[in-house]
């Protein structure tokens, strides 16, 4: 079970955080304030850190920045009301490892997390594998069985990100701004279409299913059966 | 008013400056006038004194004796100044009571106090003399009384007194005039500055014919006040359709949620209201989202993002991103790209400029239509050319669909909140860039760019 921290102000939304991360299986305790939550997450023992961009006594940016400083890695989740792109750019440079713009969907925040928990395996690697799926990288060749997959460049790199990430939901904007690397949110739902595409691809009509959305939240690559 | 505030008032301090400034510069005048008439009345006599020094200075005694006397024999006004002094200095003839101390014996006539001596007594006289040594030893002088120039400086002085009195008073009362108009145009202006303030947007300063510099502050206050009162009308508006725009879909949330609470018999039933419910709210929030951030490129925030950036390059990303959409829709997206040159700019910002009107016009077109992004060379630079054979935008729609929230009717059924084009408009804008709506069938937008 992973231990994880969330240092937030506002009690209506911790409690939010904390009752949604605890149904999902986290281990959760909550810091009101950036004193408080500085102390508790220098006495280690968490997985991830939630940290709200804005905090009573001590502003959020300080406390990661002064975590890194004294050599605490813990991954840390920025959130902030603050929408402007900048902010996002101050939050990662003080060490956050993501960045959640409020409001956020719950399940947003659970991807997320998720993803900061299950770093990606061995980016050294360069043929991946998920159940019959294998992905060569170095011959930019994708084959399911015996099957050649026919990508296109940028179906090749989501379906790389998303093996790396293998049974994890990845939401829309995690996609949109890793595979991407856009920062905006567009009116289409762009990211659908290009999952529908792949999916068209890599599960054939008589195939079981590997690319799966997850209602409310995104999708996910899992080997079948 | 205490005395200390009529002192400091802003009328009686410029009216006292202006009369002080006047008084100055009177006197300075009449100084000179002084100055000139005595440089006058000293030369006349300098050439008097030169024309009576003309004497021989190998003259014998005698004969200086008898020149002090002839020199001094016609002398009414008393006026004529003469001596002959032994060489110890001791006075022999004439009418010089003692020979003036320091006094250079030479020819050039000199400024000195002596003492007259004569039938009617001794009398200080102010002279301009010239003594000379003759060749016998004694020293003979010659001068002339400047007396007229002590009558001059009075009679200026008195003619400053009687001159400089009223001429202040003049300056005192036109000063106070002047500020006093000055001053009550400046009330009234404070006077309708405080009504704008106090609510009265469209109250205007008071504007005069002919043009001085207190009208031209009001002319540029005006202007200023003209740019508030559009902005505050625009945001007013902007506010409205904001309350428009939320409320729709607040009120469909709302409706849902209700009509789940109430007839949701099963839980599918109630997590699909509840699905619909949370998309509802996510436009509401994509709303305020693309508000803030047409807010944040409004001013201007985002400009530490500037560098260069290949054009092409957008064009190709935006058009491999829109492309499985529009094959979707049964539209061709149509890439046209040359190499052109490089510009300044945000590359995300411009992705997402281009990328907002490839999605109005892949929106916007019909299944079997055709969506084409071309990057022209334009003779200031690249463009960027979105066209495509949609319904197109009609010239009375040009000016509006700019402006934040506005949806033409037709598009009124289309899914989109209707700020994609306020937010290229102020990504262009934040870039110096142009954008034109061209004519033609269907939808033309262009970017005209700067080369880098």
């Amino acid at each position: 079970m992973a231990n994880v921290l969330v240092i937030e102000d506002d009690d209506g939304t911790a409690e939010e955080i904390v009752t949604a991360l605890d149904n999902r299986g986290y281990a959760l305790d909550r810091a009101a304030d950036g004193i408080e939550g500085l102390e508790r997450a220098r006495a280690g023992g968490w997985d991830v850190l939630v940290v709200d961009r804005m905090l009573p006594g001590l502003d959020g940016l300080t406390v990661v920045e002064t975590l890194r400083h004294e050599g605490i890695r813990t991954p840390v989740l920025v959130l902030s009301a603050l929408n402007a792109v900048n902010d996002r750019v101050r939050g990662l440079r003080a060490g956050g490892d993501d960045y959640l713009a409020k409001p956020f969907a719950l399940s947003e925040l659970a991807a997320r997390l998720e993803a900061l928990l299950r770093r990606p395996a061995d980016p050294r690697e360069t043929v991946l594998h998920v159940g019959p799926l294998e992905l060569d990288l170095l011959a930019r060749a994708a084959h399911r069985g015996r099957r050649v997959l026919d990508l296109l460049p940028r179906e090749f790199l989501l379906l790389e990100y998303m093996m790396r990430r293998e049974g994890q939901v990845l939401t829309r904007a995690m996609l949109l701004e890793n595979v991407w690397n856009y920062r905006f949110v567009p009116q289409t739902n762009l990211v659908d279409v290009h999952i529908g595409r792949l999916r068209r691809k890599v599960d054939g009509p008589d195939e079981p299913p590997m690319i799966l959305s997850v209602r409310g939240a995104g999708f996910m690559l899992r080997a079948p059966g | 008013m205490r005395l200390a505030d009529v002192f400091y008032s802003t009328t009686v301090r410029w009216a006292l400056a202006v009369a002080g400034a006047f008084g100055v510069c009177t006197v300075l005048l009449f100084g000179f006038v002084y100055w000139q008439t005595a440089m006058y009345i000293t030369g006349n006599v300098d050439t008097i004194v030169r024309a009576n020094s003309h004497f021989d200075a190998n003259l014998p005694r005698t004969q200086a004796l008898h020149f002090v006397a002839t020199h001094l024999a016609d002398d009414p006004r008393r006026v004529k100044l003469a001596e002959l002094f032994a060489p110890d200095g001791a006075p022999i003839a004439g009418n010089v009571a003692s020979l003036p101390p320091g006094l250079p014996l030479d020819e050039s006539p000199r400024a000195v106090e002596v003492v007259r001596v004569d039938t009617r007594g001794r009398e200080a006289q102010a002279a301009r003399v010239v003594a000379r040594r003759l060749a016998s030893g004694d020293i003979l002088l010659v001068g002339h009384d400047t007396g007229d120039l002590r009558q001059v400086a009075p009679l200026v002085a008195r003619a400053l007194m009687m001159g400089l009195l009223p001429a202040v008073c003049l300056a005192l009362i036109t000063g106070a005039w002047l500020t006093r108009r000055a001053q009550r145009r400046i009330d009234a202006m404070n006077r309708q500055v405080q009504r704008v303030m106090a609510g009265a947007l469209n109250e205007r300063l008071p504007v005069r014919l002919y043009d001085d510099p207190l009208n031209r502050l009001a002319k540029i206050v005006n202007a200023m006040l003209d740019q508030i009162e559009r902005l505050v009308t625009e945001l007013a508006s902007v506010g409205d359709d904001i309350a428009h725009d939320l409320r729709t879909p607040l009120t469909r949330v709302r409706a849902l949620l209700e009509r789940g609470r109430d007839s949701a018999r099963t839980l599918p039933e109630l997590s699909a209201a509840t699905e619909r419910a949370i998309a509802g709210l996510d436009q509401s929030l994509s709303i305020i989202t693309a508000l803030l951030r047409i807010a944040e490129i409004d001013h201007g925030r985002r400009i530490a993002g500037m560098a260069t950036v290949r054009l092409a390059e957008v064009l190709q990303a935006v058009h491999e991103l829109y492309q499985p959409i529009a094959e979707d829709k049964g539209v061709s997206l149509l890439l046209d790209v040359h190499d052109a040159q490089s510009v300044a700019g945000d590359h995300d910002l411009l992705l997402e400029a281009v990328a907002n009107l490839v999605d109005n016009a892949v929106k916007f077109t019909p299944a079997s239509g055709s969506v084409s992004l071309r990057l022209l060379q334009r003779p200031a630079g690249p463009a960027v050319r979105v066209e495509d054979t949609g319904p197109g935008i009609t010239d009375t729609e040009r000016e509006a669909v700019f402006t934040r929230f506005y949806r033409s009717d037709k598009s009124r059924h289309a899914v989109g909140v209707g700020l994609g084009l306020s937010l290229v408009a102020a990504i262009v804008k934040l870039h110096g860039f142009s954008l034109t709506i061209l004519d033609g069938p269907g939808c033309r937008i262009e970017i005209g760019c700067h080369a880098a």
